[in-house]
């Protein structure tokens, strides 16, 4: 299935900065599960443009990386951001930077357990939707 | 009869009669005399393997999908006493996974490696004209081979379409742990996409109108059930499976099993599955098909039905009364 390409790539970008400045000041105020649920809002970019998805995946980065209790992550986060969730722990997987995998992995187990393995078929089989 | 693969089979209740298909691109119908089945060939002029086939509704029918894009509806024509294939060849960009004939006997479901879900008039002049006057709001132009519509629900391969008893609803399966719902066909079409847990489907079951049950990758049955709103969500497993204290269902148990090792932590030995849980499949289950349907005033329910599976066996299950 195809889409229209909705934003062309400037509004995207802008629509990031955007999300990125709010992601930091959530982050101040000690709300990482906050700051993740914005920064997978929108998520991924209805675009086929690469550069949009990697500006996307930088501010998603950041605010997985932020997380310390991810249990709690768990307890508060809702299951509409599950599918999309797995699909950037993958990407973060796929870095192969230490820290990145670590906390991707982290996350994925408990997300696994949370969502079940259909979660994991449906980051893999969506060929379309792509972080 | 066939060289290949018996990909598809049909056996049509009320004339008696079985239809295989095959990948060696042939379809043979087989007639009962005696106590031997005698094979008749049906030229379908397929040049890919056939992969699914069904007898319509009224048996005079049926629908074969096929690898090469295309669905074959077969008739018999009397004049000359043979089955003869009429091919759509237009709409699907991959192979055809499952056809599902509408109550009426004219509209064809299709499911496609192309994750599409389309729905098709098999209209056929010598053999559904006298019945025609009994169809509800029927298009203006039921033609041969027309779409009537195009779901385009799911991004990865669709399997297992059925429909409702009365033909209400339409249901089907992708491979990325979906089921979907699509209700009132012709009308207004209203559809749920239902994300479950677990492993994929490959084939599902109507029990009633609110009543599917899911075969598939996990081994074991998924029932669905649509509440009082119409709104449709997974109910349970069919099978009781023993979990381990860690009270997780059974297929995160085999997850954490295989991946205890990667997440650093290692999980004391867990008994022998296959030994303590005595499973009813112990592979993929690829097919269910009913087999007692109760009739009452109000609605059809089936109450038996049959898995076969990877594992080569066919298991038959009852429904106990408060399941419906």
């Amino acid at each position: 299935a195809e889409f229209e390409e909705a934003e062309n790539a400037e509004a995207i970008f802008s629509r990031i900065e955007n999300k990125s400045r709010k992601i930091e000041s959530l982050l101040k105020q000690y709300k990482p599960v906050e700051a993740l649920k914005t920064a997978l809002e929108g998520s991924p970019p209805q675009t086929k443009d690469e550069r949009c998805k990697s500006a996307n995946w930088i501010v998603v980065h950041r605010a997985i990386m932020a997380i310390k209790d991810v249990d709690s992550l768990f307890s508060s986060l809702d299951p509409e951001y599950y599918d999309v969730l797995m699909k950037y722990l993958y990407r973060g997987l796929s870095t192969g930077d230490r820290p990145t995998c670590d906390q991707c992995l982290r996350i994925h187990e408990k997300l696994t357990q949370r969502a079940g393995l259909g979660c994991i078929l449906r980051s893999l089989a969506d060929k379309v939707n792509t972080v | 009869q066939h060289d290949q693969i018996v990909s598809g089979v049909d056996w049509s209740k009320n004339s008696n009669r079985i239809v295989t298909v095959s990948h060696d691109r042939n379809s043979y119908v087989w007639s009962q005399e005696a106590t031997e089945w005698v094979p008749t060939l049906v030229i379908l002029r397929l040049n890919r393997a056939a992969l699914c086939v069904q007898w319509s509704p009224k048996e005079n029918k049926f629908a074969v999908g096929s690898g090469a894009k295309t669905v074959c509806i077969c008739y018999y024509e009397l004049e000359n006493n043979w089955w003869v294939s009429k091919v759509i060849r237009k709409r699907h960009d991959s192979s055809v996974t499952s056809v599902a004939w509408h109550p009426n006997n004219i509209f064809l479901a299709t499911a496609s490696t192309d994750g599409k879900c389309r729905v098709f008039s098999t209209f056929i002049k010598g053999v559904d004209a006298k019945y025609v006057v009994n169809l509800p709001d029927a298009p203006a132009d039921i033609k041969f081979g027309e779409q009537i519509m195009q779901l385009d629900l799911s991004f990865s391969w669709a399997f297992g379409l059925k429909w409702s008893p009365s033909g209400h609803t339409l249901a089907y399966v992708g491979h990325n742990s979906m089921i979907y719902f699509v209700e009132e066909v012709g009308a207004s079409p209203s559809a749920q996409s239902v994300a479950f847990r677990d492993l994929p489907l490959r084939d599902i079951l109507f029990i009633s109108e609110r009543l599917v049950i899911g075969v598939g990758f996990d081994c074991n049955p998924m029932v669905f059930a649509a509440d009082e709103r119409g709104l449709w969500g997974f109910l349970r497993f069919l099978e009781e499976r023993k979990t381990t204290s860690s009270s997780l269902p059974y297929s995160s148990q085999v997850l954490s099993e295989k991946f205890g090792k990667l997440y650093g932590q290692s999980k004391s030995g867990l008994n022998n599955e296959s030994a303590s849980n005595a499973a009813a499949h112990e592979n993929c289950i690829t097919c269910i098909v009913p087999m007692k349907k109760r009739e009452s005033s109000s609605e059809v329910v089936t109450r038996f039905f049959s898995t076969s599976g990877l594992d080569g066996r066919i298991v038959v299950w009852e429904l106990a009364e408060e399941e419906e």
